[in-house]
Formats: C-alpha cells, sequence, structure tokens
C-alpha cells in the first residue's frame, strides 16, 4: 500500500515529506519508489493549480492519476499545497478530507513556532510524529 | 457574568500590552546606533513585521476558502485581518482596479495614544513600519507579492498603499 504525503510551498519546494506506505524488504525497490512518489507529486502541482482557481473550496478530491496511483489535494486560503499520492487501498473521500483537516491545524501551529522560517523545511520531530498519529488515525497509513 | 467580565478585561490587556511592546521595540532600535540611520531603522522594523504578518494570516485564514481575485483578499484583509490585529477594520478602500490600492485608516490603534499634531511627523513614521511588514508578510503568505508605502496625513489617521508586483 503506497501512501506519500507532502506540503509543498509557494516556490514549489517540499515544506514537509512523510512516506506512510508499508515497509518491504527489498532496500532498491524502495528507493526508486520514493522518486516515484516525489516524481508524480511534483507532475501533478501543474494540475492542482489548474483546478484550484475552478473551485473556492479547499479540499480538491483527485486531481492526477498516474498508472496506479491517485493524487489527492487539498489547497489552502494561504496557497500551501497538501498532495497526498496514494494507490486505491486508500478508500473513503471522507476520511482522506479530515485527515487534511487535522494535519492543516497541526501545521498551523508549527508554522507559529517562531524558530521556524517560514517557507522551508520543517524540520520538527513533533510535527512528524503527529502527523503519523493522525494518518493512523484516519487510515491513510498502518 | 464575572467570567465574561474577566475574559473582556484580558483582551484589553493584551491589545495594552501590545502597544507598549510596539513602543519599546521602536525606541530600543532608535537607541541602539550612534549614527541616526532613519532608512536602516525602519527597514529592520519592516522585516520584524514581515515575519509576523505571515504567521498572522496563516493562522487568520483558517478556514476562509480560497480568494478568486486580489480584490478579494485586500478585503479580507481589511476586514477580518485587521480586527485580528487591532480589533477594528480597515475604513476605507481604494482600487484603480489595477495593481494599487488604498487602505485608509481614520484612527490607527498603535498610533492612537501617541499625538494628534503634526509637529512630530517625522518620527510617527517609525510607529507604522512595523505594522507596514506585517501587511507585506500577510500579503505574501497569500502568494501576492507587494510593495507598501504608507503615510501619516493627520495623526491618528493613516495611509497604506500597496502597489502589488507582477
Amino acid at each position: 500500500m503506497t501512501s506519500y504525503f507532502v506540503i509543498v510551498g509557494h516556490q514549489d519546494n517540499p515544506i514537509f515529506e512523510l512516506d506512510l506506505s508499508r515497509t518491504q524488504d527489498s532496500g532498491g525497490a524502495n528507493e526508486s519508489r520514493r522518486h516515484l512518489n516525489q516524481f508524480v507529486a511534483h507532475a501533478s502541482l501543474d494540475l492542482v493549480d489548474e483546478a484550484k482557481w475552478q473551485s473556492g473550496a479547499l479540499y480538491l478530491k483527485t486531481v492526477d492519476r498516474f498508472n496506479e496511483l491517485i493524487v489527492t489535494a487539498f489547497v489552502t486560503a494561504s496557497q500551501m499545497r497538501f498532495l497526498l499520492v496514494h494507490d486505491s487501498s486508500v478508500r473513503g473521500q471522507e476520511s482522506i478530507r479530515a485527515f487534511f483537516n487535522d494535519v492543516y491545524e497541526l501545521f498551523i501551529k508549527a508554522i507559529l513556532n517562531p524558530f521556524y522560517v517560514p517557507n522551508t523545511y520543517i524540520v520538527s520531530n513533533n510535527f512528524k510524529k503527529k502527523v503519523q498519529i493522525v494518518a493512523k488515525k484516519h487510515g491513510v497509513a498502518l | 457574568m464575572a467570567t465574561d467580565q474577566k475574559a473582556e478585561v484580558k483582551g484589553e490587556v493584551g491589545q495594552a500590552l501590545f502597544e507598549f511592546l510596539h513602543m519599546e521595540m521602536v525606541s530600543y532600535l532608535v537607541s541602539s546606533k550612534e549614527k541616526e540611520d532613519q532608512g536602516e531603522l525602519i527597514s529592520k522594523l519592516e522585516a520584524l513585521g514581515y515575519g509576523v504578518g505571515a504567521r498572522m494570516m496563516e493562522r487568520s485564514c483558517r478556514d476562509v476558502p480560497r480568494f478568486r481575485t486580489e480584490l478579494d483578499a485586500m478585503v479580507f484583509l481589511c476586514k477580518q485581518f485587521w480586527v485580528h490585529l487591532f480589533n477594528k477594520q480597515i475604513d476605507h478602500l481604494k482600487t484603480n482596479n489595477q495593481d494599487v490600492f488604498v487602505l485608509y485608516d481614520n484612527n490607527f490603534r498603535l498610533l492612537t495614544h501617541l499625538t494628534d499634531s503634526s509637529q512630530y511627523s517625522d518620527e510617527l513614521s517609525r510607529y507604522v513600519a512595523f505594522t507596514s511588514g506585517i501587511l507585506t508578510g500577510a500579503l505574501s503568505n497569500l502568494g501576492i507579492r507587494s510593495h507598501i508605502s504608507y503615510e501619516i496625513t493627520k495623526p491618528p489617521q493613516c495611509v497604506f498603499q500597496v502597489k502589488v508586483l507582477l
């Protein structure tokens, strides 16, 4: 089951990445899968930007498909793009939407930290753990 | 009733604290250099405001749907964002429908308690620099790069001119 979550900033730079897939034993396949996830997410940014002008809602549902991978997007009013690259084993638009909302709350709290420089990578371990817990709670990760 | 009163009092103390802190911040920056270098001082204050503005905007636009146009974003800024900062709205917003917006604040909160004569108009511009930084930071978080200039017409009335850079 593949599940890769990334927050993309204003310059198309990743602010936060988290691989929530089931861990496999083969190291080599893992590497290439990680690269593929990142590539698919980056490629879908154009479609996300197109979709975001069409609706005013934050949650944009499925934006792009690549082979069996589906990209779901959520764009905030401050133009931060949250992308989830997953395969069809992650079900339920509602649970993904709830996951995005919870991560948005955590994200706002994380960027209010005065030690965090805006539009850079979030290095807080606390934030990473909390996102993992939220992902498990909504069935986006194992 | 008693808890309501306490909550209101807490809010007022918070605002007064910010005004005092802001005044101290300006005095500290002024007194920390021997030579009077107005330009550097103003840009330091604006840089301080930039980070604050970006974070405040992230918090303020929590449940707000995305803005379709820059005008929508400016209206949000004048109404909700200014209320979060200063507990009042911008009194008047003008635009030339291209890339310039002018915000009129007839009773700018950070200037209200200073003076209402135009004797100190040179020094007063320092007290608005931080807020102009807040505006730049807030707009850049919305994805709008802009250049802000301000003018204190008659204290405490203040005019911000936002020019959107493309």
